[in-house]
């Protein structure tokens, strides 16, 4: 059972000013599908992928209580553990937000800024990883000839691909997608998913959604969160 | 309505210094009887002139700001992004009473420092361009810590998040992202502390600053500053000629405002540019 496992959540829960949003979560996640989290606006679906790089920490007054395990090197690791280097989490496991946010640089530059700071040197390498990344998120074709121009120039859906493309160069084992079309419009929300369709041989994919028609196309797996805890309702792409 | 009252009261009162002063703004203001060419050169000192009191201003402000920069927006950078809660208050309580102390307090404070280092320290130490720019940098810095610390402070969650969800750490956030998008606010603040210390008088008038030196030699003797030599020629003119060199220096001090100002908003556009481009 343990093989098709990526994420072990045990007993979480987790609270912002003293308010509880997510109430004693136990569950796993499997390893590349697309497993989405759906349920209404403030039940803590954010938050929940926010335990999973780790990246609720820089929230002040938010707390966390409970165990997060992810396989890594066919290992699971406790990510709350002091010896993890949280650098080093957060680029294994990527994460894509609602609204599309290039940094003010060039389109290349954005993609590459993650090897930046991953300390990476190789002029030649991080160019090749760039072009690999904009390939997989079918941003390539569009924008090859123009790498050095502002990102900020790119339309609302071409951002958000450049986004899953910088989240991508680093090659991350998970991804984490807080309702990436929710700010698009009807094609440039159909490219993504077709974009995220094909990720998951490489990744695992956590996609918080809105939209249940988009859940029923793209996700192997549903879960839904209401009143920070998971309503059972088993739910397959194949049954 | 205050609009406009704020307007009509700056262009009256620019107006009626270049109606007053503009006669006199001749190279022979700046220079005296001395050749422009060699006192640019510092090889013959200027005395009928303000061209060293335009050179103590200037050295003063540049001193100032450059003592007051690095520790005002380290200081900001901690408060907004280090500071625990509770350490955040204690400080901001001191920052505010450092900027309400008047200027002349700090001046004497500048004054004893200089006392003091003379006595315990070094015979050579006394009242100088040194003291004068520590003490404004006192002046100035809770200006600068406040402009630095608003700016990063108010920067929407989803910016501060970027970059460290893709992997920075703290320090590299703060370089490559928080800083270069809160540099227009950081900027304003230098440029309210360079105004300070370009017009403060009571401040130099007791750490070092007198009415003849001459262009500073080091940053160990006395020195000329204009806001001073306007002070002293208003309170002290023996005649009208006297009086209306006095609008001139006020123009001059004017123009070097502007020229600083300039400056800064130029490193500014610069500094977002390189801070942001460089990959």
């Amino acid at each position: 059972m343990d093989d098709t496992i990526k994420i072990k959540i045990d007993h979480l829960h987790f609270s912002y000013q003293g308010h509880w949003v997510l109430r004693d979560i136990t569950t796993q996640f499997a390893e590349n599908a697309i497993t989405a989290i759906v349920g209404p606006s403030g039940v803590g679906k954010s938050t929940l992928l926010m335990t999973l790089n780790r990246l609720w920490e820089s929230i002040p007054s938010a707390k966390m209580k409970g165990k997060v395990e992810v396989k890594f090197d066919g290992r699971f690791c406790d990510i709350y553990d002091r010896s993890f280097s949280l650098p080093q989490l957060r680029r294994l496991v990527g994460m894509v937000f609602q609204v599309p946010n290039p940094l003010p640089m060039s389109i290349y530059k954005n993609i590459a800024f993650p090897l930046k700071l991953a300390g990476y040197k190789d002029k030649g390498l991080i160019g090749h990883r760039v072009e690999q990344a904009l390939k997989r998120a079918y941003l390539w074709n569009e924008v090859k000839d123009r790498l050095t121009e502002d990102a900020l120039a790119l339309s609302g859906g071409q951002q958000q691909r450049l986004c899953i493309a910088r989240a991508l160069v680093l090659e991350p084992e998970i991804l984490l997608l807080d309702e990436p079309t929710s700010s698009l419009d009807a094609k440039a929300g159909a490219v993504i998913e077709e974009l995220l369709a094909s990720l998951k041989d490489h990744c695992t994919l956590l996609v918080v959604s809105h939209y249940l028609d988009q859940v029923k196309r793209i996700a192997d797996t549903v879960v839904e969160l209401s009143n920070g805890r998971f309503v059972p309702r088993p739910f397959n792409k194949q049954g | 309505m205050s609009g406009i009252l704020l307007l009509g009261t700056i262009t009256c009162i620019i107006g009626y210094l270049f109606l007053k002063g503009l006669d006199t703004i001749k190279l022979s203001l700046i220079f005296g009887e001395t050749a422009p060419l060699e006192a640019l050169l510092f090889k013959k000192q200027v005395f009928d002139g303000l061209f060293p009191a335009m050179i103590g201003t200037f050295s003063l402000v540049v001193l100032s700001v450059g003592w007051a920069i690095p520790v005002g927006l380290a200081t900001g950078i901690y408060l907004a992004e280090y500071a625990r809660h509770s350490v955040k208050k204690v400080f901001n309580l001191f920052f505010d009473i450092l900027a309400g102390i008047p200027s002349i307090v700090i001046g004497l404070f500048g004054f004893s420092l200089a006392v003091f280092l003379h006595k315990h320290f070094s015979e050579r130490i006394y009242p100088c361009l040194l003291i004068s720019s520590l003490s404004l940098a006192f002046l100035v810095l809770p200006y600068l810590i406040r402009t630095t610390q608003v700016a990063l402070e108010s920067l929407p969650a989803a910016t501060r998040l970027t970059a460290l969800a893709l992997g920075a750490t703290r320090l590299q956030n703060i370089f490559y992202v928080l800083i270069p998008k809160s540099l227009s606010g950081i900027i304003s603040g230098v440029i309210l502390a360079i105004g300070r210390c370009a017009e403060d008088t009571a401040v130099i008038m007791l750490t070092g600053v007198v009415a003849t030196a001459g262009v500073p030699k080091s940053i160990l003797s006395h020195y000329e500053a204009l806001p001073f030599y306007i002070y002293y020629i208003s309170s002290q003119y023996s005649n009208t000629q006297e009086l209306l060199s006095g609008y001139g220096a006020c123009i001059i001090l004017l123009t070097i405002c502007v020229f600083l100002f300039f400056l800064a908003f130029v490193i500014k556009r610069r500094l977002t540019y390189q801070a942001l481009y460089r990959v």
